[in-house]
């Protein structure tokens, strides 16, 4: 308790600090009070949520009594360890961050504005995920929810970030409602609204009534994250956002709508059937997809991004599902797998969309435009630029050996454990989800190769982008902490899933390190419980290599099954790195030795077709790019207007092509309209009924009264 | 409308601006005021389906001359609009408002002769590329040598393609002058987002070798060289076309053997040269034995002219007056029995590419153009003749002995691909039929007759392999060219390219290039 | 489409046994004029004749310059004397005779790319190129391949006499090729300009503007000839002489 306090306590005099400071200087040091007092806020985070995962058991305490409503509960474990720990991991390089960005602003905005929202931001998600009761816990959510419209719309003198701050709002307070009312229906059950006392009565509920709230706060919660169909604000407020701030949204506040589902879903109230589950996996499955095909067809930096947190936020949710579904099929080291792979996914999208978010801030901000058609060949303008966007692009490619591959594979892994399963029905939901996320997947290259190639590679499409310099160590060195970080959780998966599974354990009642990560090394606890035969077998392929030097249980991820099948799946993405970086050293040696000394390397231009000189406009465009995308998914983009109009001369001497398309969204088209038109509909029958003749509403009152008499007569 | 009401017409219609005149060449001479000339052109060219042949523009001594070349129908005959201005005034109205098929020719004139067509709406970056030659040479002028070398160079580096597709994420992707393997030098700018070619834009002239300025001052001998070998795959077709002007110029009467021997040679060069375009529809299809079966009868055929006339490619044959030598009676009949066999192995690869689904589903409905567009953009050859047009000059306006020769004309109605293919193979069966005509016609006697060069100016013109092939020379006393213009056919269907790629996909664009045919050489000159 | 597989193995094999036999068939070369002696009163007549001087007296015998001849058969025909023609076709070789341009090395005699570049070719010399693709010479046997990019190209087969628009296009293709890397110039064009050259848009011939290694005459040359030249450029086969009053060398079957 005490120690977690003291942290607390630390964490919010520094913000509190960070607010009046902000309110106190000159508005020009604003944003290095940002950099440094957020940093060390973060700092104090990151401390926070380590120990709540690592060190510090699950404590509740009472802050403050208040009779009619109840008590102000704080209460930490090691779940909400993960979300603060990488909240902190977040906060770190965005404040500094802000160092960099936020100069660009002053003069046209508040400084002190943000500082003061930016500050109280950070405490409002601390509080989020430290409330121990419902009512704190909406109170915490409201605010961070309106601080978030606010920074949204922090460039207010735009029309358009203005409508989409106001959109998201609209959006995320239907959404609070509706988790609210979730929330409520299950405090009424338990008659408090203590979280603890929440979780203890769950399992009084009926069937029909876990749906509900399932339903209400899978939904509900669904929008901070994104989900299919209550996506629709948030490519256009991630678009919206300042620079400073959109890492935010898609590194900290995105997770805090996860949060939500998962402590409701898995924690209080433990799924008890497989539809939640089901719904959860499908939700999840489509979200990924339809944020990916998005994202691949977008040419626009930021939207692109947001779009892919989407996706993300579906492969996540689909984690979830798969979890939820095997916890409520009695199989909790499967559902511990699950959570543990969920939440893996979690913390690797929080640092490399943080990653790239920054990137793209940096790059909008010297190359004057986000827009991939007209940038192009900053590689060479900004090279460690160029490097730190690699290593995000590379992590959310899935590719070794970043952190995105490990998390990819493993939650295909959980998909795939589906054969475990009794229900013939959900193993092909399972088979269809997985087939969705591994082309979500591919797809995912195909856009980020689309980001790398279009805005770094080739020839600079527009005057403006040739003129970009490199960015200054306040934007490189949170893009290099998040780098590195992304590199750490990719080459030392066996750490992180022995750490997230602190987190994992009390929820899903299982640990998933112990089937996840053998205890090869020597000293790791359990390693005499290991069959020697077992793991002499891996003995022979190295596995027991680093014994001694590094701690922990081992360094390779191994799923142990039954006895039929001992070893479900295994890999070592530590040593394939190892192997793979000395393996590239070797090539590059022996190159280096024979080939390159018996031949001379000469440089030319890239070979252009014999034409005098090649312009950039005649190189590819990100459009051009995904085109083949957008025509093989046409059934999902369906453009609503596609025509070309032609101006002439004379008849025959064209002037000009103008090709204009329009697309709605497919969620747009498919649910919202359709749900718009009802309501439409609804209204104008009602409308109808109100034509403001006196002689009509005294005749709806004498039927009402009428109706009335025969129900109390009657019933 | 024959040559009598068409003088009648004019003088009622234009009086004193537009001069008939029937010339003892047989052809309508019209003397145009300026202001009259677009709208006696659009007269000829829109309402009495005159077909458009070229525009001569030639530096008089003291005046520009322009001459508007139209064609019609046996009894129509040929009308030349003929035009002078001053050599000081730089602007000539432009006749494209009404004959959109004139386009390119009065962009070639503006480029070499830098006269200004008033009213064209897109000159200059044609025959001298402006990223090449800087404005204002006019290297058709007489002031300007065709042997200096070193001309001094200053093209506008900040030249840029004109590109006129405006949608999100639109590009231009450039293709050559060097790509594909085999392809002859052109470059294409694909204007496109991705998937469709949008707009298409030719650029050619990469391969210019100012044929027409380099014969000025030669003799015949030597320009007959340049005739022949500036498109050597269609190389008999071309050097009879300016062989014929020179005997219309001298009035030399070929003989009877000369003129059917011309009239067998040229068909076994159009029934090589089908075979050759039917080799290139199977290759780009990517139907590999097709190709390679029509890649033979192509080289087989290749031997049969080698056999035949010594050079593979029909070279040093044409002569103004008749044939170089004489060929025999033995050697035509060989000649034909080699082009049977050949035919017959065609037939069967005809019936079976027609039931070829994957083949035909390449070709149908791709690379479409339509038969106004056909017509409106001047189109010739068995291009036009796919889209519905049937004019053929072997027919319109007979030369040689085609006059006394059974033959059709195939013409196709849809304008794809499949059409072009339909026409060629129906094309290389008549051109096989003429042959056997030709050699049942042969009679003993000289196949070439002496003549006298003299002075004067006349056109040629053939149907060639590609489509209607038009010669104009003018000879000075001296016997050399004062002028010669060289109006291909592969330089007209270049201008409707643009039609039949547009909107189509990028893997159908090598497919649509492979039907049409089009020589770059040829059009390049 | 089995009918198609059908035909090509009915069809069997009708490939050329060149280069490890001559090639006999009719038609198959346009010939080239062979020099040597010549009545002296009709030499003026002779080489006057040639309308790119390609016919020289040298000694009182006729000399042939083979870069120029452009097959106008004007030697031939309608002359008392017409002067002999070969009907052979390994014609390829190198102008500096004495000390010959090296041959590829050893490691491209089984695998060449071949670039095809048309700088102002008549269409005929690229149409006989293409040619070599077909079942008749299929040049795949030899190990040449056609390539569409510099980047893997051995072999530069230029045609046409270099026009100004390809003179940039020209260069470009040579500096893109990595080395090590042979020039053939194919046709009379790509050696003396031809018909065409010198003028103010056409070069005479390729090696005014990059260096040439190997040349094949002829107007155009017929496929066999330019299999020879690429046959040399790979040091498979033995060069002919370019100027001659000595018989165009005939090559023995199975030579080197």
């Amino acid at each position: 308790m005490n120690s977690f306090a003291a942290w607390l306590k630390v964490f919010l005099a520094v913000c509190g600090a960070g607010a009046l400071l902000s309110l106190a200087l000159p508005q020009r040091h604003v944003p290095r009070v940002v950099a440094w007092l957020g940093a060390l806020a973060a700092v104090a985070l990151i401390g926070l949520g380590a120990g709540a995962l690592l060190a510090w058991p699950p404590t509740t305490t009472v802050v403050w009594n208040v009779p009619p409503i109840g008590a102000f509960i704080l209460r930490w474990d090691a779940l909400a360890g993960v979300f603060l720990l990488v909240t902190g991991l977040v906060f770190l390089p965005v404040s500094i961050f802000a160092a960099n960005s936020l100069p660009g602003l002053l003069g046209r905005y508040s400084m002190r504005g943000y500082g003061v929202l930016y500050f109280a931001l950070l405490v409002s998600v601390v509080w989020t995920l430290v409330s121990g009761d419902v009512f704190s816990f909406m109170v915490a959510w409201e605010i961070m929810s309106i601080l978030c419209y606010l920074l949204v719309n922090f460039e207010h003198e735009e029309e358009d970030n203005r409508k989409a701050s106001y959109l998201m709002l609209t959006i995320s307070e239907a959404g609070a409602l509706a988790a609210a009312l979730g929330l409520l229906l299950l405090a009424a059950n338990a008659g408090s609204l203590d979280f603890s006392q929440l979780k203890a009565s769950a399992g009084t509920l009926g069937g029909g009534m876990r749906l509900a709230i399932f339903l209400l706060t899978f939904f509900g919660f669904g929008v901070k994250a994104g989900l299919v169909p209550v996506n629709v604000w948030l490519p256009r407020a991630y678009t919206a956002a300042p620079a400073a701030f959109v890492p935010v949204l898609a590194g900290a506040t995105l997770n805090l709508g996860l949060y939500g589902i998962l402590r409701v879903n898995a924690d209080l109230m433990p799924a008890a059937s497989v539809v939640p589950g089901v719904i959860a996996l499908i939700v999840g499955t489509a979200s990924a997809l339809v944020g990916i095909l998005y994202a691949t067809t977008d040419g626009d930096l930021k939207t692109l991004l947001a779009h892919s947190s989407i996706e993300n936020a579906g492969i996540i949710t689909a984690g979830f599902g798969a979890g939820f579904i095997f916890a409520a099929t009695g199989k909790p080291a499967l559902s511990a797998f699950a959570f543990l792979v969920a939440l893996y996914h979690l913390a690797n999208h929080s640092l490399y969309k943080t990653l790239l978010f920054v990137g793209a801030g940096v790059v909008e901000d010297r190359a004057g435009t986000r827009d991939l058609d007209r940038l192009g060949g900053l590689i060479r303008l900004m090279p460690w630029t160029a490097l730190a966007v690699l290593a995000g692009v590379l992590s959310i490619s899935a590719l070794p050996p970043f952190n995105g591959f490990v998390s990819e594979w493993l939650t295909l892994q959980t998909l795939l454990r589906s054969a475990e399963l009794g229900s013939g029905g959900v193993k092909i939901v399972f088979a269809l989800c997985g087939a969705g996320l591994a082309l979500t997947a591919a797809l995912a290259v195909t856009c980020f190769v689309k980001l790398f190639a279009m805005g770094f590679l080739g020839m600079t499409r527009s005057s403006k982008a040739e003129q970009a310099k490199e960015t200054s160590l306040s934007a490189l060195g949170p893009m290099a902490i998040l780098a590195v970080l992304c590199l750490a959780l990719g080459v030392l998966p066996t750490y992180v899933i022995e750490a997230l599974d602190h987190a994992v354990r009390p929820i899903a009642g299982s640990s998933a390190a112990d089937v996840l990560v053998p205890p090869f090394f020597a000293g790791s606890p359990g390693h005499q419980d290991l069959p020697p035969a077992f793991a002499g077998e891996f003995h022979d392929l190295g596995a027991q290599v680093g014994q001694g030097v590094a701690p922990g249980r081992g360094l390779v991820i191994l799923h142990r099954g039954g006895t039929a099948n001992p070893v479900v799946f295994a890999g070592a993405p530590t040593y394939l790195i190892v192997v793979l970086a000395g393996l590239l050293v070797l090539v590059f040696l022996v190159v280096r030795g024979t080939v390159s000394r018996r031949r001379t390397v000469t440089r030319r231009v890239c070979w252009d077709g014999g034409i005098r000189r090649l312009l950039p406009e005649m190189t590819y465009t990100a459009t051009g790019f995904s085109n083949p995308v957008r025509v093989i998914f046409d059934a999902i983009f369906r453009p609503t207007i596609m025509e070309d109009t032609r101006e002439t001369v004379g008849e025959h001497f064209r002037t000009a092509i103008r090709r204009q398309s329009e697309t709605v969204h497919v969620v747009d088209r498919v649910v919202l309209e359709p749900a718009r038109n009802i309501a439409m509909a609804v209204g104008s029958v009602l409308a109808r009924m109100h034509h403001g003749r006196l002689n009509a509403y005294l005749a709806y009152a004498l039927a009402s009264l009428l109706v009335a008499f025969f129900v109390f007569t009657f019933f | 409308m024959n040559q009598s009401e068409l003088g009648q017409e004019m003088e009622r219609r234009w009086p004193g601006q537009a001069r008939y005149r029937l010339d003892s060449g047989g052809f309508g001479e019209v003397t145009c005021a300026r202001d009259v000339l677009a709208q006696v052109c659009g007269k000829l060219f829109l309402d009495w389906s005159f077909s458009f042949a070229g525009l001569v523009v030639e530096e008089g001594a003291a005046e520009w001359r322009l001459r508007y070349l139209f064609y019609g129908e046996r009894s129509a005959g040929w009308v030349h609009v003929l035009m002078n201005a001053p050599l000081d005034e730089r602007t000539i109205p432009s006749i494209v408002k009404f004959v959109h098929a004139a386009n390119w020719h009065e962009r070639e004139s503006e480029d070499l002769f830098g006269v200004l067509f008033e009213g064209h709406p897109h000159l200059g970056d044609f025959v001298l590329h402006d990223d090449a030659w800087q404005e204002g040479v006019a290297p058709m002028r007489h002031q300007f040598s065709a042997q200096v070398r070193d001309i001094e160079r200053r093209p506008n580096m900040e030249w840029r393609p004109r590109r006129i597709l405006e949608a999100p994420g639109a590009f231009a992707m450039p293709i050559g002058p060097v790509f594909s393997g085999l392809a002859e030098s052109v470059h294409f700018l694909l204007e496109t987002v991705g998937e469709d070619v949008i707009r298409a834009l030719p650029r050619l002239f990469y391969k210019y070798r100012a044929i027409e300025k380099i014969a000025e001052g030669r003799a015949i001998e030597n320009i007959l060289l340049l005739a022949e070998r500036f498109s050597a795959t269609t190389a008999f077709a071309h050097a009879l076309a300016f062989c014929q002007a020179v005997e219309t110029i001298c009035r030399a009467e070929v003989p009877a053997r000369g003129r059917v021997l011309r009239v067998f040679i040229a068909e076994l060069e159009r029934f090589r040269h089908h075979v050759g375009a039917i080799e290139g529809i199977c290759a780009s299809t990517a139907l590999v034995v097709a190709a390679n079966q029509t890649a033979m009868l192509e080289e087989e055929l290749l031997r049969v002219s080698g056999t035949l006339a010594g050079h593979r490619y029909l070279f040093g044959l044409a002569v103004p007056g008749g044939i170089a030598t004489d060929l025999s009676d033995a050697a035509c009949l060989e000649a034909l029995r080699g082009c049977h066999d050949v035919l017959e192995r065609l037939n069967e690869l005809e019936r079976m590419l027609r039931v070829s689904s994957s083949f035909l589903d390449r070709l149908e409905e791709v690379g479409f153009i339509s038969e106004a567009n056909a017509r409106v953009f001047g189109l010739v050859g068995p291009i036009a003749r796919a889209s519905g047009i049937s004019r053929d000059l072997r027919v319109a306006q007979p030369y040689e002995d085609y006059g006394r020769l059974k033959f059709e004309v195939p013409v196709e109605k849809e304008g794809d691909g499949y059409a072009r293919l339909r026409v060629l193979f129906a094309e290389a069966r008549e051109s096989v039929s003429l042959m056997e005509q030709a050699v049942a016609l042969l009679s003993a006697g000289r196949v070439a007759a002496p003549f006298q060069v003299q002075a004067g100016e006349a056109l040629g013109w053939v149907e060639a392999p590609r489509g209607a092939a038009f010669h104009w020379l003018h000879l000075s006393e001296d016997g050399t060219a004062a002028r010669y213009r060289i109006m291909p056919p592969s330089f007209a269907n270049w201008h409707g390219f643009r039609l039949s790629v547009e909107n189509f996909a990028f893997q159908d664009f090598p497919i649509i290039l492979s039907t049409l045919d089009l020589s770059v050489a040829e059009s390049d000159r | 489409m089995s009918q198609w597989v059908r035909k090509g193995l009915r069809t069997g094999i009708r490939t050329t046994a060149y280069p490890s036999k001559p090639e006999m068939a009719a038609g198959v070369s346009p010939g080239l004029p062979l020099g040597g002696d010549y009545p002296a009163d009709e030499m003026a007549g002779l080489t006057t004749r040639c309308p790119t001087q390609a016919l020289r007296e040298v000694d009182g015998k006729v000399v042939v310059d083979y870069c120029r001849c452009v097959h106008c058969y004007r030697c031939q025909r309608r002359l008392a004397m017409p002067l002999a023609w070969s009907r052979d076709y390994e014609w390829a070789g190198t102008l500096t005779a004495p000390d010959p341009v090296q041959s590829l090395g050893s490691e491209f005699r089984r695998s060449i790319h071949v670039i095809v570049v048309d700088a102002g070719d008549c269409g005929a010399c690229l149409h006989e190129v293409k040619q070599l693709d077909n079942p008749y010479y299929n040049m795949h046997r030899l190990g040449f391949f056609i390539t569409p990019t510099p980047r893997q190209a051995d072999v530069m087969l230029v045609v046409g006499p270099v026009t100004v628009n390809m003179r940039v296009a020209v260069e470009k293709t040579y500096n893109a090729m990595p080395t090590p890397k042979r020039v053939v110039a194919v046709g009379a064009c790509a050696l003396s300009g031809g018909v065409f050259g010198p003028s103010f848009v056409s070069e005479s011939g390729v090696a005014r503007v990059i260096p040439v290694d190997f040349e094949v005459p002829g107007q155009p040359p017929p496929p066999l000839a330019i299999l020879h030249g690429l046959l040399v450029a790979v040091g498979r086969r033995s060069a002919a002489s370019l100027i001659s009053p000595v018989p165009v060398q005939r090559a023995k079957a199975g030579a080197p």
